[in-house]
């Protein structure tokens, strides 16, 4: 993987650091944390790394910090705060407004198999409408498929809180080799283990018993708190394993 | 809209199962204190403490007012706290919690009310002149243990603070400039510290320090002040479960411990704090107070 060039906030863009397309019709995208000031400046708004995909023509500071803005379709794990007449209202995280979800956007339920959930109830659920001054909706439903897609209530297990990148790293389609995320695969080899992982800052996870289950929560933390390399998360997961 | 964060029942079932299977979450055991830093500031009376990731600041502040009427020879010496949403989406700008207002009384007794700052020593003319010490608590982040973090932080800010030496000639009052005479620390009777356990499923199960998510699964709570020569200060058990005397002694046993082992390390700080300061010891030599 080669190193991405780092940005600060207001520095130019050279044109040349910009993704190079093979195919001209697909327009640039700009992700979050660049700005476009007309006609042709692209300026970076937070300081972090300067990520670039060439197949899809897009380009994004990652950066690791700040609290978690809904955006559509992000997965995320929310707690049920209180249930209405046609929906459950449920908070993301404390600074966000409630996220509503309709007792109708469950896999096969009908009007009079309505899921029953308890105020306090973890669910994992993806985020289907996020506009700015609105509340944000959440859904546990594919509508397309009508399916869970492995969304609904997870029962059990314990939740860790990470930081926002964190997260993303662990929502890569392969983590230990995109995201140099090699803890758990480490662990997995000792540790059976479920995880669910939210873009809200929040991991669940389950494991047999509860010594098993605090090895992988912690496991996660430790990496992202130190911001450890491979060979150190090597080693903390032989740690954690020796105690168990 | 910021509000309090809440634990799902996921959590809540987890920690207490963990708790009866003698673990915590963050791997401690249960009366173990979490890790504990503490930073002077480049001014006299600022300490900065961080207790896991809880973090508190406190200054000291001095100045020279009218004694009140009642009380002619004794300074006055007050403890403000300030719990701001920079710490937690649960506290809100201008409007005084509960926690707030029991934060600044368990400080109040166990500081100020236990005379640890000798207020007669603030004196400078009876019934005209003193000085009004003034601690100011601000917390920065809040990860529970919000009443011990704050205790430390005082307690060592009180210790490094140093005041404007005073000479009084008749009814003048000089205030040295601290560059003029070598400025005096405040006189402390002793060292009260704070020491909060928790109590799970019925009272079964003591913690020190708690976490913010254990604080908000316990049963009840019990503050214990106290110095490092066993000196009991105050004892604040506001509400909760019922706890068995055994139990409660057991308490005041470790507390002590803890007090002890606490104050050793804000006076290995404090010296640290005052080697760098003044490398050649020049502000120890020409200072003329004398120990107590």
């Amino acid at each position: 993987m080669a190193l991405s060039p780092l940005v600060l906030p207001g520095d130019p863009i050279p044109p040349g650091a910009l993704p190079t397309s093979s195919n001209p019709s697909i327009p640039l995208k700009l992700g979050p944390g660049l700005r476009h000031i007309p006609p042709d400046r692209i300026v970076p708004v937070v300081a972090g790394e300067l990520c670039i995909d060439h197949k899809k023509n897009a380009v994004w500071v990652e950066t690791n910090g700040g609290r978690y803005i809904p955006t559509a379709g992000d997965l995320i794990l929310a707690t049920v705060h209180h249930s209405t007449s046609d929906s459950f209202s449920c908070s993301i995280s404390p600074h966000t407004p409630f996220a509503s979800l309709p007792h109708l956007a469950f896999a096969g339920v009908t009007r009079k198999t309505r899921p029953q959930l308890n105020p306090g109830s973890l669910v994992y659920a993806r985020i289907a409408l996020a506009n700015k001054h609105m509340d944000p909706e959440i859904e546990c439903v594919n509508p397309a498929t009508g399916k869970s897609d492995g969304m609904g209530e997870l029962k059990g297990g314990m939740l860790f809180d990470v930081s926002l990148g964190m997260s993303r790293r662990l929502m890569m389609p392969n983590p230990s080799a995109q995201g140099s995320m090699v803890i758990l695969d480490e662990i997995a080899e000792k540790v059976p283990f479920e995880m669910a992982v939210g873009r809200n800052g929040r991991v669940w996870v389950d494991a047999e018993g509860v010594a098993k289950t605090l090895v992988v929560g912690r496991a996660i933390q430790e990496t992202d708190e130190g911001n450890l390399g491979v060979d150190e998360q090597r080693k903390v997961a032989k740690r954690l394993l020796r105690d168990l | 809209m910021p509000r309090e964060p809440e634990l799902s029942l996921n959590e809540r079932s987890f920690v207490l199962q963990a708790l009866q299977e003698n673990i915590r979450i963050d791997g401690r055991s249960f009366d173990a204190f979490r890790g504990l830093e503490l930073n002077f500031g480049d001014e006299y009376g600022v300490a900065d403490v961080k207790l896991g990731k809880t973090r508190v600041i406190a200054r000291i502040s001095a100045e020279v007012t009218r004694p009140f009427p009642d009380r002619l020879f004794d300074g006055i010496f007050t403890i403000t706290t300030e719990l701001s949403p920079i710490a937690s989406p649960a506290f809100e700008v201008g409007r005084q919690t509960d926690q707030e207002v029991i934060l600044s009384r368990i400080l109040e007794k166990a500081i100020r009310r236990s005379s640890a700052l000798d207020t007669e020593s603030l004196c400078i003319i009876a019934g005209q002149k003193c000085w009004n010490i003034r601690a100011d608590v601000h917390l920065l982040d809040y990860d529970g243990g919000l009443t011990d973090a704050s205790c430390i932080a005082v307690i060592a800010a009180l210790q490094h603070f140093r005041r404007p030496d005073v000479s009084v000639e008749g009814e003048n009052v000089t205030i040295h400039a601290m560059e003029e005479r070598v400025p005096v620390p405040l006189s402390l009777l002793h060292h009260p510290i704070c020491v909060t356990f928790s109590f799970f499923l019925g009272g079964g199960i003591v913690l020190v320090d708690a976490t913010l998510q254990e604080e908000m699964l316990r049963n009840g709570e019990l503050t214990i002040a106290l110095n490092r020569h066993g000196e009991i200060c105050q004892i604040a058990k506001l509400g909760g479960v019922a706890v068995e005397a055994l139990t409660f002694l057991n308490c005041t046993n470790i507390a002590l411990v803890k007090a002890q082992e606490i104050s050793r390390f804000i006076s290995k700080k404090l010296e640290e704090d005052l080697k760098e300061k003044n490398p050649s010891r020049l502000l120890v030599e020409l200072s003329a107070e004398n120990e107590r």
